[in-house]
């Protein structure tokens, strides 16, 4: 299971306020801990600065910056703006890279598309088009239908495409734990070499014990079929369960991820 | 008789069940009557309709709203409380001319441009009807020009404006600008709700009110509602 560390986010508080008054050495540690933690990409993202008299494009290229001294992981570059991004992917200076996101909406495949083949990234894509988050699995492959389409055409590698099957919570809904695991399953039926990533934290809203929820969708999600999950590496019990996930899916021969894990201590139940 | 018919309606609301058939937020409820039995029995009796909304289904809701601030009820249990408000609702609604109970009002609800979360302005949407308001929910990623045509049409005596992303929740003062260029903004109340938006906000954009959770929005409507008595 692949690790984005979720983290570093300009609408968390702290994270928010060390960005306004350019704390580098808060955004640094929170990227070393995560990367030191297992995380694989470390996600950034400047978004909510929009209300504090900072742009986001000044925000991202000051974060990407501090970030990229801090850890040599590979950075994703969190944005709905193509500006944003762009920005952000000149100040950055590692190899490899992940775009988090595009969706099926003309405007968002036409610029960020282009964007992200040029820079040969990972691209998250989100499994929604013009008429927002659908309510079934069926409507959200058709997303992925165009979004893959375009892709391919710009000559981007399915395995570079990571399609997030979105996810709304259980407590207004209680079909929407099935529809997102099953449109993990159809995704990796259908583009099979593409990925598939989510975060985990929406699924809980509105119960108690969310903790409890999100780290279980996550072990489901994974015999669904699911590659990535963005979530907080420093949750020491949802990083074990990335282990056992793995284990339990085939994906860790003679067990050797998790025992090392456990050896050295990071197995915690 | 009346008042029992009135407190077992309160008491299916609170406990969340439309129908006989319904499980409550309590066991071994399944079987007696729910609020769509009640309702039928109350109308059939022909008594007065008005405490029927009043103490049993606003009185019922705010209980609800009382149990999830105490953290007792979680979003499922307040949506299973006001589908039975919403039902019971349903079935009043035409007879509320009939016995010369008006509406208390409309309301145009909206999530702001670039926003897709909807389950806070639902929540209100449904505690709003349940209090007697007409909602009409233009939905979610909406334009401040859309929401000013909205407000034009509907001439509503509230507006009610939601966003969750501090990203978005600039559009709310674009709208609020959009309708002041319109010259409608007197014609409205406005009132903002969602994570990120706060009482010094909506001060800031110049909103007539902020409601931190549905139940709170309803009372501000309320309490709006009474400064305007007679005006519409």
């Amino acid at each position: 299971m692949l690790v984005i560390g979720e983290r570093i986010n300009a609408s968390n508080r702290s994270v928010g306020e060390a960005i306004a008054r350019k704390d580098s050495e808060l955004v640094a540690n929170l990227a070393k801990a995560q990367a030191e933690a297992g995380a694989d990409y470390i996600d950034v993202n400047a978004g909510a600065s929009k209300g504090s008299g900072h742009s986001e494009m000044d925000a991202i290229e000051w974060l990407v910056e501090v970030v990229q001294t801090a850890t040599d992981k590979p950075l994703a570059i969190d944005s709905e703006s193509p500006d944003v991004i762009e920005a952000a992917l000149r100040k950055y200076r590692g190899e490899k890279v992940m775009i988090n996101s595009v969706t099926a909406e003309k405007s968002r495949l036409d610029s960020i598309g282009p964007l992200a083949a040029r820079h040969q990234a990972r691209l998250v894509a989100l499994s929604m088009g013009e008429d927002g988050i659908p309510d079934t699995a069926e409507k959200r492959l058709a997303a992925c239908e165009i979004i893959m389409t375009h892709l391919i055409k710009l000559g981007m590698p399915a395995e570079h495409v990571f399609f997030d099957p979105l996810v709304l919570p259980i407590s207004v809904d209680p079909s929407q734990g099935l529809v997102t695991l099953k449109t993990l399953e159809q995704i990796k039926s259908r583009y099979p070499a593409a990925k598939t990533v989510m975060g985990l934290s929406n699924i809980s809203f509105g119960l108690p014990e969310r903790k409890l929820i999100n780290r279980n969708f996550l072990v489901m999600a994974a015999y669904a079929g699911l590659d990535a999950a963005i979530l907080d590496p420093l949750d020491a019990k949802m990083m074990s369960l990335t282990r056992v996930a793995d284990m339990l899916t085939g994906k860790d021969p003679m067990c050797r991820g998790y025992l090392r894990a456990h050896r050295s201590g990071r197995i915690v139940g | 008789m009346t008042e029992e018919i009135i407190s077992l309606i309160r008491e299916n609301v609170v406990q969340g069940r439309v129908t006989r058939d319904d499980e409550g937020m309590d066991e071994g409820m399944v079987g007696q009557p729910g609020v769509t039995e009640l309702i039928e029995e109350a109308l059939a009796s022909g008594m007065g309709l008005s405490d029927i909304i009043s103490k049993g289904l606003t009185e019922g809701m705010t209980i609800v709203g009382q149990k999830f601030e105490a953290e007792e009820y979680f979003i499922p249990d307040m949506l299973a409380s006001a589908e039975a408000v919403g039902a019971a609702m349903e079935m009043l609604e035409p007879h509320l001319t009939r016995s010369g109970i008006k509406s208390k009002g409309k309301i145009v609800v909206a999530t702001v441009k670039g926003d897709l979360h909807d389950i806070g302005k639902n929540i209100v949407t449904i505690l709003l009807r349940g209090a007697g308001y007409i909602v009409k929910d233009l939905g979610n990623d909406i334009e401040p020009q859309a929401i000013v045509e909205a407000v034009r049409e509907e001439k509503p005596e509230f507006l009610g404006l939601s966003a969750l992303l501090t990203s978005t929740m600039v559009n709310m003062g674009d709208t609020i600008k959009a309708l002041t260029e319109s010259g409608l903004r007197d014609e409205v109340k406005i009132i903002i709700g969602g994570a990120p938006v706060s009482e010094e906000f909506a001060g800031s954009i110049g909103a007539d009110g902020y409601g931190a959770d549905g139940f709170q929005a309803l009372a501000v409507v309320e309490s709006l509602s009474s400064g305007t008595a007679g005006s519409k």
